[in-house]
């Protein structure tokens, strides 16, 4: 009997996209579009530029398939990693104004997808154990990590928005992501 | 001060991307000699690469996956086919009468390709053909989808026009371009053109002409999807 390729693992499954595989790549985009057009909609905060975010840099991944190498990383970090960094490319060609408040702002419950499956109800445990362990954070160590993930600021111009030194930015950032790997740590724990 | 102790703090702003590049370089070069912050690296690593699951998960818009699958089922096809291509585009427009076929040579010429190539996206009448862009535009590309009498160009990465300018969609029958729509794309690039029945066409092309467009095509094409 054909071996179906959903029970692959996702490693497994890029093998067979490497190898120019369309329905591979299709059972990819169906396990992690979901959370590729979420985090794009999380930075650029509009639906139509999240999809052209998503259509480019999963279009980029397909095209690019071969540079991929699981030495560095799972291919749900990779492929969020892409997504990131053109969300990122489009936002900082928006004004230092707009980005901040988006940045800032909390996306609506309402837009939530429905829970479909096993899977997307562990993706939205996930993220509320994500974001509980941010929200732990002290406010600023918060901001600043939001700022410079979600809102693509460099530390110089975190430091200008917050009017703050330089180095106290970058030791925000530092104790904040350390904070938050005891959180995760602790929360599976 | 060593530079350990310069570079420590670089850690977090390195792994959010809060890095301007030249500090991202030079921190890099630091890292490969450092054991500590190689430790640190990997000790933060996973509280940053946790960052994208925080965010409410949305369910994304169905289009998205049909033109996605419909860009890379014509890839595949493109590069499945690729050591034929030039026989076969000689056999495809070895049919056409001049002058149309100049058009076609012009393209080519301008543009070898991006995208070449047919995919079936179900359904016995449907299916999606990628077009052929000018060199001169390597971000884009796009797809014919034809379902039925139905043809829609999908275009995306085309670079955006002066106000006097518009993009015109012309449809190629025997040895006559029929000027369709024109077009513009915004600062996205994208470009959805809804088209008449290309049934008994030869191919579809694209052109930049004065807004209000032409009766007569002004330059060779700079996309075309030969049928």
């Amino acid at each position: 009997m054909a071996h179906d390729i959903r029970d692959l693992a996702d490693e497994e499954v890029m093998q067979l996209v490497q190898r120019g595989d369309p329905q591979a790549f299709e059972l990819l985009y169906d396990r992690h579009g979901g959370a590729a057009y979420s985090l794009a909609y999380r930075i650029v905060g509009k639906q139509a530029t999240a999809e052209d975010v998503v259509q480019e840099a999963l279009l980029s991944i397909w095209r690019s398939r071969r540079r991929y190498d699981p030495t560095r990383g799972s291919v749900r970090t990779w492929i969020l990693g892409i997504v990131h960094n053109r969300a990122i490319d489009g936002l900082r060609r928006s004004s230092v104004h707009e980005r901040r408040r988006e940045t800032l702002d909390v996306v609506e419950e309402r837009f939530e997808a429905s829970e479909r499956t096993d899977v997307e109800v562990a993706r939205r445990e996930e993220a509320r154990s994500v974001r509980g362990a941010l929200e732990t954070l002290p406010t600023e160590q918060r901001q600043t990590i939001e700022l410079a993930y979600f809102g693509g600021f460099t530390q110089n111009q975190i430091a200008e928005l917050m009017d703050e030194p330089v180095g106290t930015v970058k030791g925000r950032m530092r104790l904040g992501l350390d904070k938050m790997r005891r959180q995760l740590v602790g929360g599976v724990a | 001060m060593t530079d350990h102790t310069r570079y420590r703090d670089d850690v977090g702003a390195y792994l959010l991307g809060a890095l301007n590049e030249l500090e991202r370089q030079a921190f890099e070069r630091h890292l490969s000699g450092c054991s500590d912050c190689q430790e640190e690296l990997a000790r933060l690593r996973p509280a940053a690469e946790a960052l994208p699951g925080s965010v409410v998960q949305l369910a994304p818009p169905p289009g998205l996956k049909t033109r996605l699958m419909a860009e890379v089922h014509g890839d595949a096809s493109a590069e499945g086919e690729r050591d034929g291509a030039v026989r076969r585009r000689r056999g495809l427009f070895g049919g056409l009468r001049v002058p149309r076929m100049a058009y076609v040579a012009a393209a080519l010429l301008l543009g070898l390709v991006i995208g070449f190539g047919v995919a079936q996206l179900g359904g016995d009448d449907s299916r999606s053909v990628a077009v052929t862009v000018a060199k001169a535009m390597p971000e884009a590309g796009g797809t014919l989808q034809i379902s039925g009498n139905d043809a829609t160009l999908r275009l995306h990465g085309m670079p955006e026009l002066s106000a006097a300018r518009v993009y015109q969609v012309w449809i190629q029958h025997g040895d006559r371009m029929v000027p369709a729509r024109t077009f513009e794309v915004g600062s996205n690039g994208r470009g959805d053109v809804d088209l008449p029945s290309v049934d008994d066409a030869q191919g579809v092309y694209v052109t930049r002409e004065a807004r209000g467009g032409a009766q007569v095509p002004s330059e060779n094409p700079i996309v075309s999807v030969p049928l």
